[in-house]
């Protein structure tokens, strides 16, 4: 038997939504082979978010299809897109920590209800996470004790918990003030550094370029170029992508 | 002297039958209402459209019917179609049902006021919508309803003197015979209010408890927060 070559970890094909009369996403492709980061730029209200909750299954798509590890997610079985969702890692803008939960047991519970481990197994995988997002001191509090930067690193641990095989990160760092960004960034740089795969949502140039083998410039629901960060992000051919990244280009030159 | 005599002989022993049954007609009404009221509240913000719709009546008619009118069709209009109930049994279901429509929309507040994202994280982790709503939505929206909820009690605590009026003979109405027996309503229905005062306080005192027990941060009561 021959084994066969490593394929694209996920694949989207050609993914549309609507709202109403609106298109929002005119049909996206794109795949990630393992350990591949993306970064998806764009103004607001292109459709990058969408992309995402789409990728998930959280927003139910007018057409296109899903791969994961070569194999079609069915969207109409229920069972398959609990599973699928548990092998997709997803991180929001505003966090969604469960707030009558404490960050330890944020962690835990997805373990314990979703995985079935037993309680204790549960605890020590959900310490060894927090500990991993340097979060272990503070596990005990709930999500109204914790700031910004802490919220976003125990949402960070308890997608971590569920073994991801792809991670979804929508603008991880956007409702942060400036001083906790770099916390967050330094989990999502230790990520990329073991290897995780990623399609990561961002304003951040700076971080996506150093960070991303491909940037995605995308612009109401389509992606209208893309390609390695030093060309997207600074010297890009299609010139309404050149006008928007030299936009956020001066604007960062202009706070540093 | 003779006053306390005819206190201690006619008006206590009566009184303490009526609490008695009053007892038993709040506490069993009590915990059956708010279990209803949080089925019917969760069925109604996530349900499928038909129970939601059928969920919705029940609460249009349970709380748009006067509590009398309801206790009257239970205990004098069922034995129409050949069904009768006690006047207790007319009573508790009478009024279970209007308390768990009452609990219903205090429920199905709390549970509008939780953001979408909580239910969003809970699938994104591979929740299905059972598991998500029983295990993060719904804790978080019981806490929120805690305050509607022991309103509702307080007010059942009250509403059950109306029971009186299907023949169960509880506090008010062992307090009416009373009165009429010896012409004394004055001094009767001041003592059997008073009852009522002390059944509201110690609700209140316990659910105060109950709310302080279940209380996190980020779900604090009002009164922690600086005002000024």
């Amino acid at each position: 038997m021959v084994i066969a070559e490593a394929g694209p970890v996920l694949r989207v094909q050609n993914i549309r939504k609507w709202y109403g009369k609106h298109e929002i996403l005119k049909g996206i492709s794109l795949e990630l082979n393992k350990g591949d980061i993306k970064c998806v730029v764009g103004p607001s209200g292109s459709g990058k978010s969408t992309l995402l909750h789409c990728i998930n299954f959280l927003v139910q798509f007018d057409e296109g299809r899903i791969w994961m590890n070569g194999e079609e997610i069915n969207y109409n079985s229920k069972r398959a897109l609990y599973d699928f969702r548990q092998k997709v890692g997803m991180i929001f803008q505003d966090f969604n920590l469960f707030d009558h939960l404490t960050a330890l047991r944020n962690v835990q519970i997805a373990l314990v209800r979703v995985k079935k481990l037993s309680k204790s197994e549960a605890r020590r995988r959900a310490m060894v996470e927090l500990e991993r997002v340097g979060m272990k001191d503070h596990m005990k509090k709930y999500p109204a004790e914790l700031s910004g930067g802490q919220k976003q690193r125990v949402s960070i641990a308890r997608a971590l918990a569920m073994d991801p095989e792809v991670m979804l990160l929508d603008e991880p760092t956007s409702a942060l003030d400036p001083e906790l960004i770099g916390e967050v960034h330094s989990v999502i740089r230790d990520l990329a550094r073991g290897g995780m795969t990623m399609i990561l949502v961002t304003h951040e140039f700076g971080f996506a370029g150093a960070l991303a083998k491909e940037i995605l410039f995308m612009e109401e629901g389509v992606i209208l170029e893309q390609g390695p960060p030093e060309k997207i992000l600074s010297n890009a051919e299609c010139e309404r992508t050149r006008e928007f990244c030299g936009k956020i280009n001066r604007l960062h030159k202009g706070t540093d | 002297m003779e006053e306390l005599l005819f206190i201690r002989q006619e008006v206590a022993p009566a009184l303490l039958q009526g609490l008695w049954v009053s007892l038993l007609l709040i506490v069993p009404s009590a915990v059956c209402g708010l279990f209803i009221g949080i089925l019917s509240g969760i069925i109604r913000v996530y349900g499928h459209p038909i129970l939601k719709r059928l969920a919705g009546f029940y609460v249009l008619f349970f709380r748009g019917f006067p509590l009398l009118v309801q206790l009257y069709l239970w205990y004098f209009g069922l034995p129409y179609v050949g069904i009768y109930l006690s006047p207790f049994t007319a009573a508790f279901i009478g009024f279970t049902f209007c308390s768990g429509a009452y609990h219903s929309e205090y429920v199905r507040g709390a549970l509008l006021s939780i953001k979408r994202g909580q239910l969003l994280a809970a699938q994104s982790l591979g929740f299905n919508k059972f598991l998500a709503i029983s295990s993060i939505i719904l804790p978080q929206a019981i806490r929120r309803a805690l305050p509607g909820c022991g309103n509702e009690l307080i007010y059942l605590i009250k509403y059950s003197s109306l029971a009186y009026m299907v023949t169960c003979i509880e506090l008010t109405g062992q307090g009416k015979i009373l009165a009429s027996l010896h012409y004394k309503y004055t001094e009767i229905f001041f003592i059997v209010g008073g009852i009522y005062l002390v059944l509201v306080s110690i609700a209140t005192w316990m659910l105060n408890r109950i709310e302080d027990s279940v209380r996190i941060p980020g779900f604090e009561r009002p009164k922690d927060f600086v005002t000024t």
